[in-house]
């Protein structure tokens, strides 16, 4: 799912200073999964954040609410009749999220909390790791389920550069393992190392711009 | 979805996929003391008027709860009603904690692997109606 | 009767409260193992570059009031929190449900007439605190089950059922020190319930005994108090 973390408070009380009524809402989502914008992220954020109002003898006040995906229009549509009551609203969903919510309700500035960071993996609670760019042109099947897109520093497709350093290291960097190894031990193991040695067309990464997807049997 | 309303429940393949995973679910549901202290940790117990269908508990306990105590032996309808449980009251956010320490989640999980062998799967968006007739003849899987 | 009871009913019910509780530790082990997902993967482990005559970081200080507001959050995430009358009576009842019984005098006198020693004991009239405060928790668990919908729309006879079991013990025995009623009788039931108690609790929800601490403490989750690298095997 798509991993994000929260921000420093520091910057999410620069966001709303000025502002009287606030409305904090998480997304019971992505945003939950990772221990980022959930139920108890949303206490925990108003929590800090009526202690710094207090201590520093601000006014403003910080509500509490939770939608099951701030991507969805039927659970944003539900905040209608809630929100208009604030004057701004901290959001603690991923960028999609935060940008639907300030769609559906453009008179009131949305904040987002929460700093996006990755379509990855939950290996162990805590513990995320990027797997997916959505480049749209998955080569998953060729590459034995390693992403070159994601995995190699340079992002090649065609097997490694000139650059692997003994033990499989990339040349960037000795920390990091060298994607095309790992994908050429992977392939090896499967018995499929034919595919390293076709060379394939170059293909068309996901260009920059908004993308959109319209299912058949809905158009 | 009339065309599985003729279709009958394979109990067997019920009690079989209870019973991979029988230690760990059946001390699960021994553990629950029923307190109810699950509650506010689902947040649409929180949202939703703190209505008891939505505790965690509730939802393990009539759905679960039920098909090891039967056996896996249920009606289609029964079948239905725990489907409608496990999807429409619950989105596996993965947050419900147990004072007593009992995990959730995988068994809400395991709830939906079962309902799902049946044929009965969450119908997707949960209010706006049945999806597209080609989609429905595939869902069936008995 | 009183002689069974007194005698060989012991022993069963000791020897099957021993061999269940095992059992459970047993199997809760068995479902617990070290993750090895706690270890981040190989593909790609980048760590900042050291640059040449740099300090190391020095961690900055935290302020008092970052503290008190760490305890704050940590507080709102309790169950005292949450629940205070609940997390305040449960606790309050469960310590007393484990040291009444260990430290009564009548426990150790019995130990005393069967095996030779005593273990130690608390002054009656503690105990009989101690006791009433295990009947009251008790009752109020029992009014919270029955008045409080959302804890009854979850209990079955189970869970009544159990709340008398443990009552038992705690109520015959009280009776049975301040010998209401006919003495002989009121002990052969206290036996007998303390009996069935120990026999129910590897087998039912009593034995939360265990589950909660292997679980608390060793398995990882967002409320886990333990090192917790331990998780639940799929």
């Amino acid at each position: 799912m798509v991993k994000s973390e929260i921000k420093s408070i520091e910057e999410i009380v620069d966001m709303i200073a000025g502002y009287k009524k606030v409305l904090n809402v998480g997304c019971a989502g992505c945003a939950s999964v990772c221990l980022a914008g959930g139920q108890r992220e949303v206490k925990q954020l108003n929590t800090k954040l009526q202690f710094h109002f207090k201590s520093n003898n601000i006014s403003t006040t910080v509500d509490e609410y939770m939608v099951e995906r701030q991507c969805e229009t039927q659970f944003v549509e539900s905040l209608k009749g809630r929100i208009e009551k604030y004057d701004a609203v901290i959001s603690m969903a991923c960028g999609a999220g935060v940008q639907y919510v300030a769609e559906h309700f453009p008179e009131i500035p949305i904040f987002p909390a929460l700093n996006t960071l990755f379509i990855g993996v939950n290996k162990e609670i805590g513990h995320y790791e990027e797997r997916c760019q959505s480049c749209g042109d998955c080569v998953l099947g060729l590459t034995g389920g390693i992403c070159p897109v994601t995995m190699c520093a340079k992002s090649l497709f065609n097997g490694p550069c000139g650059g692997p350093q003994k033990g499989g290291k990339c040349e960037v960097s000795m920390d990091i393992d060298c994607a095309w190894v790992a994908i050429y031990e992977r392939l090896k193991k499967q018995g499929r190392l034919d595919n390293i040695h076709k060379i394939y067309e170059t293909r068309a990464w996901k260009s920059q711009g908004q993308g959109t997807l319209t299912l058949k049997e809905y158009q | 979805m009339s065309t599985e309303k003729n279709n009958p429940v394979d109990h067997k393949m019920i009690k079989e996929l209870l019973d991979e995973k029988k230690s760990k679910m059946k001390l699960s549901l021994a553990a629950c003391a029923s307190c109810s202290l699950c509650a506010e940790s689902c947040f649409m117990f929180n949202i939703y008027d703190q209505k008891p269908e939505y505790m965690p508990s509730y939802k393990v306990i009539k759905s679960l709860g039920v098909l090891y105590r039967k056996q896996g032996k249920v009606s289609r309808q029964t079948l239905e009603k725990m489907g409608d449980l496990v999807w429409k009251n619950c989105v596996l956010c993965g947050r419900c904690y147990c004072a007593v320490g009992i995990d959730i989640p995988e068994m809400l999980a395991f709830t939906r692997m079962i309902c799902r062998s049946q044929g009965v799967d969450g119908v997707y968006p949960h209010n706006l109606g049945a999806p597209p007739a080609e989609c429905e003849a595939l869902g069936s899987e008995n | 009767m009183y002689d069974l009871a007194r005698g060989p009913f012991v022993w069963v019910a000791f020897v099957i409260f021993i061999i269940g509780m095992v059992y459970r530790i047993i199997q809760i082990n068995a479902l617990i193992r070290v993750n090895e997902n706690y270890k981040p993967s190989k593909v790609q482990q980048k760590k900042p570059a050291k640059k040449k005559g740099a300090k190391e970081p020095v961690a900055p200080k935290i302020s008092a009031d970052e503290i008190a507001l760490q305890r704050i959050l940590k507080f709102k995430d309790s169950l005292l929190y949450k629940h205070p009358v609940v997390a305040i009576v449960s606790f309050i009842f469960h310590c007393c449900l484990l040291i009444a019984p260990i430290f009564a005098l009548g426990h150790s006198l019995a130990l005393y007439q069967s095996w030779g020693f005593a273990t130690p004991s608390l002054p009656d009239g503690l105990i009989d605190v101690l006791t009433i405060l295990v009947l009251v928790g008790g009752l109020f668990f029992l009014i919270r089950r029955l008045m409080i919908p959302r804890v009854r729309a979850i209990s079955s006879m189970n869970d009544y059922l159990l709340l008398v079991i443990t009552a038992a013990p705690f109520l015959t025995g009280f009776m049975a020190y301040h010998q209401w009623f006919d003495y002989k009788t009121i002990i052969l039931l206290h036996l007998l319930a303390g009996e069935i108690m120990l026999i129910t609790i590897p087998f039912t929800k009593l034995g939360h005994m265990v589950f909660f601490f292997f679980v608390r403490f060793f398995t990882r989750s967002e409320h886990n108090w333990g090192s917790g690298k331990k998780g639940w095997i799929v």
